[in-house]
Order: structure tokens, then C-alpha cells, then sequence
């Protein structure tokens, strides 16, 4: 909805099913008459709801006061009315205000919570976000980076332009992106802290002033719509258990003609000689294991039919494979090891995997490893590059 | 909140940016409010270590001032904005017209700040008035972005707002 001299992007809605009212975008009334309709839906949310009402605000982005105390009055009256009654206000750690503001509600009425939604949010988010992922996504770029260095013009990147690479990891993609590419903007946004103070001091170290990194929640971001000619998001969207809400994301702040440039494995995949079968047996087992924490690492070869569902046109797939001859087959080996500690030495412990297995699944790492140190061996990593245009 | 002590040596604030506009001008159009913070956030937040975080923040606490002007000022005169920085720090100096017989309320409102009651009195506020008033919105931006808040007065009927904003420090 949208109502006289308030922002286009105010959006209320009530979802009866999951009791959740929901405040989203800019929301700075002159006076508690421009925000009347958005009052009276809470006021019939309260009326419909039996135990607990959600109250989402963590894609609110701007609220001043007057609209504030207007909800609250609300919120609280209703409270005071019905002791039954509980409301839970679910908030972003991105928004910092909207916590501290909302935070105070629960001092004056405790029947009404706070909470951060995405400290626990998606199914394998403790260890993506965890330090220990640092090394494997630094090599892993480093050989990724000589084939897309070639790849990327051919899907739209070029000097001059507006970039967003969202789920940037430890940033050093942005950081190649803006030598060789030249953007006249780069934004960088990824939601483990451990991650961005990373990139942030290789940026700094380098010299690099003009990447702007941003801690944020790739499927409710606090960009804005139809900013970036190019968005990038690389061996990510097979980390997320709902992947559509996040290429929806992508799509929103892609400007129309601008394209969305996706990365993403197939593990299983994976190959190498000699010692073909442990190997090929191990990376069955990777993406089993994956799946066991909704992350589908088997997504690549489905990019193409993820952005045409998101609506975009003008698709482009294709594939490239690292392999240990790219260059010091070592950098290939070591991306092997870091899988390994974190795919056997903490997934699957998690999971609660038999050391018998455990042994067995981290042969095949070392198969790998071997098949790329040996004089006669060949060892590779496919990875599928897909991007669509948004249409205008 | 401890005011006074927090402030750094006036010296050392750098200008980042000076804006002047009209007050007739200003007043015209509510919708300037949120249009000046956003924009002018952007403009200051591009090299802070998260800057669309920086500017979220900051455009919250900027566009609260402006309303504060927009709703008390008057049509004579110019609304003058300068925006300085001193590390973490931005301080935000806002002058605006308004009627001589105001001028004190911004003086008391600005002192309430400072009192040990400040917190109980801004929750006595979220949960009894219904509209915001000047003090409450003061107090939310001392308590809510950590601000420090100063009052400067002039002969001509004007108020002039000092606010220090550590908000570097609340991003990251
Ligand atoms: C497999 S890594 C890929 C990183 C980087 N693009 C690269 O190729 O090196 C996945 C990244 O997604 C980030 N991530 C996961 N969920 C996210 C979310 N909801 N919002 C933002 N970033 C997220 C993780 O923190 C991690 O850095």
C-alpha cells in the first residue's frame, strides 16, 4: 500500500496464517494521519490473532518517531488490554536502530519481546560463517579468478559500471574486480563479521579505499532497487536453503538491462586420476552431506533454470574446470585440504558421522590431493557460470 | 548519558559538508526532510568502514533534526546544516529560525537530556504520549544513537543544535 506523500517503498501487510504484521521500507509521516490505514490493520491484526502476534520489522529502514510512538501506542494499549496476549517484534542486526528502538518495549510491557532474527538463520550458517572458512574461500578465488578474469566481459562486466557482489566472503573477488574492471562503484556485502574485518584489512594492506563492504542479509538487503548494472553472487546461492528468496533480492537491486552473475559447484562432480573411484565416492558423499544442511552444492547445472524462474532473459550459462594444471598444482591441493577439515573434520562430525566413515570420506580427499601432486595426474573442480538481464 | 565529557576538542572536528537552504523554501514540502537525509547520509558515510550501514543510521538521526526544524521553524530566514568529523564521530550543527518565545523549550529540552532520569523519562514518553514531542525526540537520539546534544543561541531568533553523533562506533 501506499498512501499520499509517504514513500512508494512503505509496505504493511497481515498474514493471518503465520500472525505475522509486517512493516517494511521508509516510513517518515508529518503527522499519524498519513500512516491511518497502516494503524487500523494492526489495530485488526491485534483483533484477529489468538496468543502471539509477530510484528516484522526487519526490513523496516527508516521510521521516525512519529510513526514509531503511533505503532507502539497501539501495540501497547492492546497489551494492557488483553493480558492473553504476547507480541513477538522480530528485528534485523543489519538495522542497528531498529533493535535498540524496539528494545525498549519490553521494559515498559513484557508481554512484548525482541527479537534478532538472523543470528540463527539458515540451516549452515555456523560454519560459513565461522573463521575457518577463510582459507579455503582465499585459494579457492585465487584459482577461480584466472579463468573468470576471461569470463566476466562476456557477461556484461566492463569499466565504468555500478557493481554489487553480494555474499562477497572474504572480499578479495571485489578487490581483483576493481583492478582489473575499474567500477565506478562496488559495493560488497556479506554477513559474517569475521569475513568483512578480513577484507577489510586486505583492502586496506592493498590500498584499496573505494570498496564500500557492507554487513548485510542477502535476502533482505538495505540497498536500494535498481542500483547495480552488474550483481554478482558466487558459490553462495548453493549455501542457501531457500536460494529463490535470494536471486529475488539480486534481481530487486539489479538495474533493468543490468545482469546478475551467478557461480556455482557441482560437487559431485568433482574428479580426478589416478584413484578415480575413492574420489568420485568422497564428493557423492560432499554433496550428501550438504544437503544434510540445506545446501544444495549440486546446483550449478539448475542456474540456468533458477534465473529464468526469477524473471530474467537474455541467459547465458557455461562452465569452466580448475584443475591442478592451472597453475602450482600446490594452490589446487590446498583448497582439497581446507575442504577436508572443514567437510570431514566439522560437517560430518556435526552430523554425527562414524569415524569409520569419517576415515573413509577423507581418503578421497587425499586421493584428490594425490591425483594433483602426481607428475602424470589430472585432478579438477567444475564450476557452472550462469547470468541473465534483468528486463527493462 | 554523559554529555560534555564525551566532546573532543573543538578544533579538532573537520567540516565535511555546509548546506543552506531557504527557510520558505524548506518548509514548502515535508517530503525535503527525508530527501536531505538520505542524500546528505550517503554523502558523508561513503568512506566509513560499512557506509550503506553508516548512512542508514546516520540519515535516522539526521532526518529526526530536520523534522525537529521543519516543525518549529519559521519562514524567515535560512536553515544552515554543517556536518563535521572528528574519528568515529560526526557532529551535526543545525540552525534554524523559530520564534523567540520557543527558544527557551529547546534550551530546557536539551538540559533534560543531561539528567539521570533521561532513560525513565524518554520510556515514560514512548508509553504515554501520543505524538513525539521535542524532548522525546531528543532524548531518543541521545539514547538510541548515543548522541551528545548542545544548544547554542544567537540574537537573532534562532536555535542552533550541536549534535555529536559516534555512530562509527555503533555500526561496527
Ligand atoms: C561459500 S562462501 C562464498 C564467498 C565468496 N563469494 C567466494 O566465492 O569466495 C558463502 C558466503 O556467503 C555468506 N552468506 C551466507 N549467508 C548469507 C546471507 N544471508 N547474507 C549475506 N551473506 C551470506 C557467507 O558468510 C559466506 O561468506
Amino acid at each position: 500500500m501506499s498512501v499520499t506523500g509517504l514513500s512508494p517503498n512503505f509496505k504493511v501487510a497481515f498474514d493471518a496464517n503465520s500472525q505475522v504484521f509486517s512493516l517494511a521500507g521508509v516510513v517518515r509521516p508529518r503527522s499519524v494521519d498519513e500512516i491511518a490505514d497502516s494503524i487500523a490493520m494492526l489495530k485488526q491484526a491485534i483483533d484477529d490473532v489468538r496468543g502471539v502476534l509477530y510484528v516484522d520489522v526487519k526490513r523496516l529502514i527508516q521510521m521516525n518517531n512519529t510513526a514509531f510512538h503511533a505503532f507502539v501506542r497501539v501495540a501497547l494499549d492492546a497489551c494492557r488490554a488483553r493480558a492473553d496476549l504476547r507480541m513477538v517484534i522480530v528485528t534485523s542486526s543489519v538495522v542497528g536502530w531498529t533493535t535498540r528502538m524496539f528494545g525498549h518495549l519490553n521494559q515498559i510491557e513484557p508481554q512484548i519481546t525482541v527479537e534478532v532474527y538472523d543470528s540463527t538463520f539458515y540451516p549452515g550458517q555456523s560454519f560459513v560463517e565461522d573463521t575457518s572458512f577463510i582459507p579455503i574461500l582465499r585459494t579457492q578465488t585465487k584459482m577461480t579468478w584466472r579463468h573468470e578474469r576471461s569470463i566476466l566481459p562476456r557477461h556484461g562486466l566492463r569499466p565504468g559500471i555500478a557493481i554489487a557482489d553480494v555474499c562477497c566472503g572474504i572480499g578479495d573477488f571485489a578487490v581483483l574486480v576493481q583492478k582489473e574492471f575499474q567500477p565506478a562503484r562496488i559495493v560488497a556485502l556479506d554477513h559474517s563479521k569475521a569475513s568483512l574485518a578480513y577484507a577489510r584489512e586486505v583492502a586496506t594492506n592493498f590500498g584499496i579505499t573505494d570498496i564500500e563492504y557492507t554487513y548485510g542479509d542477502a535476502s533482505e538487503m538495505l540497498l536500494e532497487d535498481n542500483q547495480f548494472d552488474f550483481v554478482s553472487c558466487r558459490h553462495s546461492l548453493q549455501i542457501f536453503n531457500e536460494p529463490e528468496l535470494l536471486l529475488k533480492e539480486l534481481y530487486r537491486i539489479c538495474k533493468p538491462g543490468g545482469r546478475v552473475y551467478i557461480t556455482n559447484e557441482k560437487n559431485s562432480h568433482c574428479l580426478g586420476e589416478p584413484r578415480a573411484q575413492s574420489i568420485q565416492w568422497t564428493y557423492n558423499e560432499v554433496a550428501k552431506l550438504f544437503s544434510h544442511f540445506d545446501m544444495d552444492v549440486e546446483l550449478g547445472p539448475k542456474s540456468r533454470r533458477y534465473l529464468a524462474d526469477a524473471g530474467f532473459d537474455d541467459i547465458l550459462v557455461e562452465s569452466f574446470m580448475v584443475t591442478n594444471l592451472d597453475g602450482d598444482p600446490q594452490d589446487f591441493a590446498d583448497v582439497i585440504t581446507a575442504w577436508e577439515n572443514v567437510y570431514a573434520g566439522e560437517m560430518a562430525v556435526r552430523r554425527g558421522d562414524t569415524p569409520e566413515f569419517i576415515e573413509r570420506f577423507r581418503q578421497g580427499f587425499r586421493d584428490h590431493i594425490f591425483a594433483a601432486l602426481h607428475p602424470k595426474g589430472y585432478a579438477g573442480w567444475p564450476i557452472w557460470v550462469a547470468s541473465g538481464r534483468k528486463p527493462t | 548519558m554523559d554529555v560534555g565529557n564525551s566532546v573532543p576538542a573543538e578544533a579538532a572536528f573537520e567540516p565535511l559538508l555546509q548546506f543552506e537552504m531557504e527557510m520558505g523554501t524548506f518548509l514548502s514540502e515535508w517530503q525535503h526532510c527525508d530527501h536531505l537525509s538520505t542524500y546528505l547520509a550517503r554523502m558523508i558515510s561513503h568512506n566509513r568502514a560499512d557506509p550503506v550501514r553508516h548512512s542508514n543510521f546516520f540519515s535516522s538521526a539526521l532526518n529526526e533534526l530536520l523534522e525537529v526544524s521543519f516543525r518549529g521553524g519559521t519562514a524567515s530566514g535560512q536553515i544552515g546544516l554543517s556536518i563535521y568529523r572528528h574519528g568515529p564521530v560526526e557532529r551535526v550543527q543545525i540552525t534554524f529560525p523559530c520564534p523567540a518565545e520557543q527558544v527557551p523549550f529547546y534550551r530546557e529540552a536539551v538540559q533534560k537530556i543531561d539528567r539521570s532520569d533521561a532513560h525513565a523519562r524518554y520510556l515514560d514518553s514512548i508509553s504515554t504520549d501520543m505524538a513525539p514531542s521535542r524532548e522525546s525526540i531528543l532524548l531518543d537520539l541521545a539514547i538510541n544513537f548515543d548522541a551528545s546534544i548542545r544548544i547554542e543561541e544567537s540574537t537573532s531568533p534562532a536555535v542552533t543544535l550541536i549534535v555529536d553523533l559516534p555512530l562509527e562506533g555503533l555500526v561496527s
